[in-house]
Formats: structure tokens, C-alpha cells, sequence
């Protein structure tokens, strides 16, 4: 038969390759609680830096729609005014009407189009559709105004989940490690019962890990 | 070493164990409240910084429209008085029996007026219904349109603030949560010299850990409530 003290010493070596398991398993999960962390916040850089780039692009086509909606105003008012020098009966204002035409309202057409010489950009209530213009300059710049930084915003938040939940089962585990602890340093009685929980709150922290990184890895389509 | 100490040297284990207990639950429940405020934190942060950025651009896109709204009403001040006037004096050089001037300043007052019709087609203040002057003679709603044009931005820093304040609010939480988290652990240190003391100190330094603890405890209530 085999003597407590024997039997005792058994136990302290199976506690002992418990803990160092244990301390594994919570270093793993404070290393992956760390880094989804970590995944977050490069994602909100990355999605602050597609924010910046997105909004300087649409402060440059805004600047552009509306220069542009004043080359075309100016030039709509500057051919209003040449039709009527020459319709007029004054042979001088239509002898200047005419080197207006062919000096000067070419090179303001030029600038004015599409706004001013495309009727579609005209608003039923006559003002130019700027509006129509920005879309035009933010389909062109495509390369920056497709940028989404919400998108990787609201990745990040799904990491920032993942790691909320975690590190619920990264707490168990570590609580687990503790009772481990301590049953190594009780009598035999009272080691068994602290051994038992400490390993049901290890099972408990491993499975709740393992099902939120399950979990998480399918809800982000196969992304870990 | 009194007589009940050599008599009984496991007196008041189970209290301390029971104690550590309840120290590594709160232990482990402040972690959690802790990396929850840290990420709500991270996320307002990252919310501000994005509204401050949205708002830069919305500013951008109302001075540009205002500016061209503002010009090309100026425009059609500018035409108009100009059309008067050379109406005016067409009529002043008719009654001084003046036709070439009359007429040369009939057409200039025409292509004035010609610009100025063109300029108040194109003009946002002189057809929105929300703007336009109810008669010729009324400027339009500038003030209105103004108020109007600078609203959103105006909701844009109102959310900027809103998200730099929750920021530093749950920021300050986290820290909080850090130190409430370091008196925890003195509390741990303790009960472990009681745990290897003789009893009678055992009871006192129980107490001690009793009394952190507590602190520790009334300290997360209050980060919990306010």
C-alpha cells in the first residue's frame, strides 16, 4: 500500500506540471488579449490616416467644383452680355462684340466647361449643380475618396470585443493559476478541493477563451 | 508565542484564505472594468479625432460655397446698380438733346442688365425660396443662409466635444481603475504575512488587508457611479 507521504509527493510533481501548463496557457492568452489590442488600435491609425487623406482629397475637389462654378458663372454672364452687343445696331460695340468672340470667349469656355457649357449641370431652378460637379471630381480622385476609414473603425471595434471578452477567460485562467498555487502550498486535505477548483476554473477559462476566439474568428469571415 | 498560538497555529487560516478569495475575484472583476474603460477610451479618442477631421473639411466646403454664393450676388448688386445708372444718364443725355449718347448709354445699360439677369438666375440667394427676397426691392436672407450654411459644423464640434469628453472621462476612469488595482495588491501582500504569521498577528494583519480592501471596494463603487 501506498503511504501519504509517497502519495503527497505524486500529487505536488501533477500540481506542478499543472501550474506550469497553466502559466502557458496565461501567458497565450495575455499575449493574444495584448495583441487583438494592439490589431485595434493599428486599425484606427490606419483608419484615421484614410480619414485625413479621404477629407484633404474632397477639400481639394471642393475647392475645384466651386472655381469651376465660377469660371462658368463668369463666362454665362460674359456671353449674356456679348449677344446683346451683337444684336445691337452700333457697328463699333459689334465689331467689339465680335473680337470678343474670338479672343476672349474661347479660352473662358475652356475654362468653363463642363459647368457652364453643359446645360445638364443647370438646376431646374437655374443655379449650377455643384453638387454634380464635386461627384464628378470625387469619382476622378477615386483613389482617395474610396478610402473607408469607418470600415477599418468598425473592425477595429469588433477587435476591441474580442479582447473584452478575452479577457474574461485570460482573468479565469489566471485565478486558476492561483488556486493551483495554493494548493501546492496546502496540507493534503484541503490541497485536493483547492486542486479541483482551480482546475474547473482553468476548463471553464480555457473553453470560454477558445469560444470567443471561435466566435470572433467567424464573425470577421475567417480573420483572425 | 501565547499558549493558544502554540495550541492552535492554524487559528484564522480559512479567514485569510476566504479573504484572498474575495481579493482575487475583485482582483479579477477591476481588471475587466479596466480594459473596458481603456477601450472605451481608445474608441472616443479615435471618434473625436475623426470628427475634428470632418469638421475641417466642413468648414472648408462653407467657405468655398459661401464665397461664390456671396460673389455672385455681389455680381448682381454690381450689374444692377451699373444697368441704373447708365439708364439714368441715357435719359439725362436724351433730355439734353444728345442722341449718340443717349444711345450708346441705352446699350451699355442693356449689357449690364443683360449680365445682371444672368447672374441672378444663377444666383442660390436670389432663387431658394428659403433666401430669395420676396420683392425686387428686398435683399435676400443672407443672415439665413449663413446661420444655415455653418449648422453642420456646428453638430460636427458639437460631437467633437462630446467624444473629447467621454475621452478623457473614461481615460481617467482607466487610471483610476489602475490604482485601485495597485492597493489590491497590497492587500494581497498582507494577507500573505498573515498567512505565514502566528496567529495573533495573523488576526491584525487580516484586519489590515480588511481595511484595504474596503478602500478598494468603496474607491470602485465610486468610479462605478460616477
Amino acid at each position: 500500500m501506498e503511504k501519504p507521504k509517497e502519495k503527497n509527493n505524486r500529487l505536488e510533481v501533477w500540481i506542478a506540471i499543472l501550474i506550469a501548463l497553466v502559466s502557458l496557457t496565461t501567458a497565450l492568452a495575455t499575449w493574444r488579449t495584448a495583441s487583438l489590442g494592439s490589431k485595434a488600435g493599428d486599425l484606427i491609425y490606419q483608419g484615421l490616416l484614410n480619414a485625413v487623406k479621404r477629407q484633404a482629397a474632397a477639400n481639394e475637389d471642393w475647392r475645384q467644383a466651386y472655381a469651376d462654378a465660377g469660371y462658368a458663372r463668369d463666362y454665362l454672364v460674359n456671353l449674356d452680355s456679348l449677344i446683346v452687343q451683337e444684336n445691337s445696331t452700333d457697328p463699333a460695340s459689334q465689331e467689339q462684340a465680335a473680337q470678343l468672340r474670338t479672343y476672349l470667349l474661347p479660352g473662358m469656355e475652356s475654362l468653363a466647361t463642363p459647368l457652364g457649357t453643359d446645360p445638364s449641370y443647370l438646376t431646374p431652378q437655374g443655379w449650377l449643380n455643384v453638387q454634380k460637379r464635386f461627384d464628378e471630381l470625387e469619382a476622378q480622385s477615386s483613389n482617395l475618396s474610396s478610402l473607408d476609414p469607418l470600415a477599418s473603425f468598425s473592425l477595429a471595434d469588433t477587435y476591441f470585443s474580442e479582447q473584452r471578452w478575452l479577457v474574461v477567460g485570460t482573468i479565469l485562467i489566471a485565478i486558476s493559476l492561483f488556486w493551483l498555487g495554493l494548493s501546492q502550498l496546502s496540507h493534503l486535505r484541503s490541497r485536493i478541493l483547492i486542486l479541483v477548483l482551480g482546475v474547473i476554473v482553468y476548463g471553464i477559462g480555457l473553453v470560454w477563451s477558445l469560444g470567443v476566439e471561435f466566435v470572433f474568428f467567424i464573425l470577421r469571415g475567417g480573420v483572425l | 508565542m501565547n499558549k493558544s498560538d502554540i495550541s492552535n497555529p492554524e487559528r484564522g487560516k480559512t479567514l485569510v484564505l476566504v479573504l484572498i478569495l474575495l481579493n482575487t475575484v475583485l482582483v479579477a472583476a477591476i481588471s475587466a472594468l479596466q480594459v473596458d474603460a481603456n477601450i472605451r477610451a481608445n474608441q472616443a479618442n479615435r471618434d473625436s479625432q475623426y470628427d475634428a477631421v470632418q469638421f475641417t473639411g466642413s468648414l472648408i466646403q462653407a467657405g468655398a460655397q459661401s464665397d461664390y454664393d456671396l460673389n455672385t450676388y455681389a455680381m448682381l448688386l454690381t450689374n444692377s446698380q451699373e444697368a441704373l445708372v447708365a439708364e439714368y444718364s441715357a435719359m439725362q443725355r436724351q433730355t439734353a438733346n444728345d442722341q449718340q449718347g443717349f444711345e450708346t448709354l441705352t446699350l451699355e445699360s442693356q449689357i449690364f442688365q443683360a449680365r445682371a439677369d444672368r447672374v441672378k438666375s444663377l444666383s442660390f440667394l436670389m432663387t431658394d425660396p428659403a433666401y430669395a427676397p420676396a420683392s425686387d426691392q428686398m435683399a435676400p436672407n443672407i443672415t439665413g443662409y449663413l446661420s444655415d450654411l455653418q449648422t453642420y459644423s456646428q453638430e460636427l464640434v458639437q460631437k467633437q466635444n462630446n467624444a473629447s469628453d467621454a475621452y478623457h472621462r473614461w481615460n481617467n476612469k482607466s487610471d483610476s481603475y489602475v490604482a485601485v488595482l495597485t492597493v489590491l495588491a497590497v492587500a494581497f501582500f498582507l494577507l500573505g504575512i498573515a498567512q505565514m504569521a502566528q496567529p495573533s498577528l495573523r488576526l491584525l494583519f487580516s484586519l489590515f488587508a480588511i481595511g484595504v480592501i474596503s478602500i478598494g471596494i468603496l474607491w470602485t463603487l465610486i468610479l462605478l457611479i460616477f
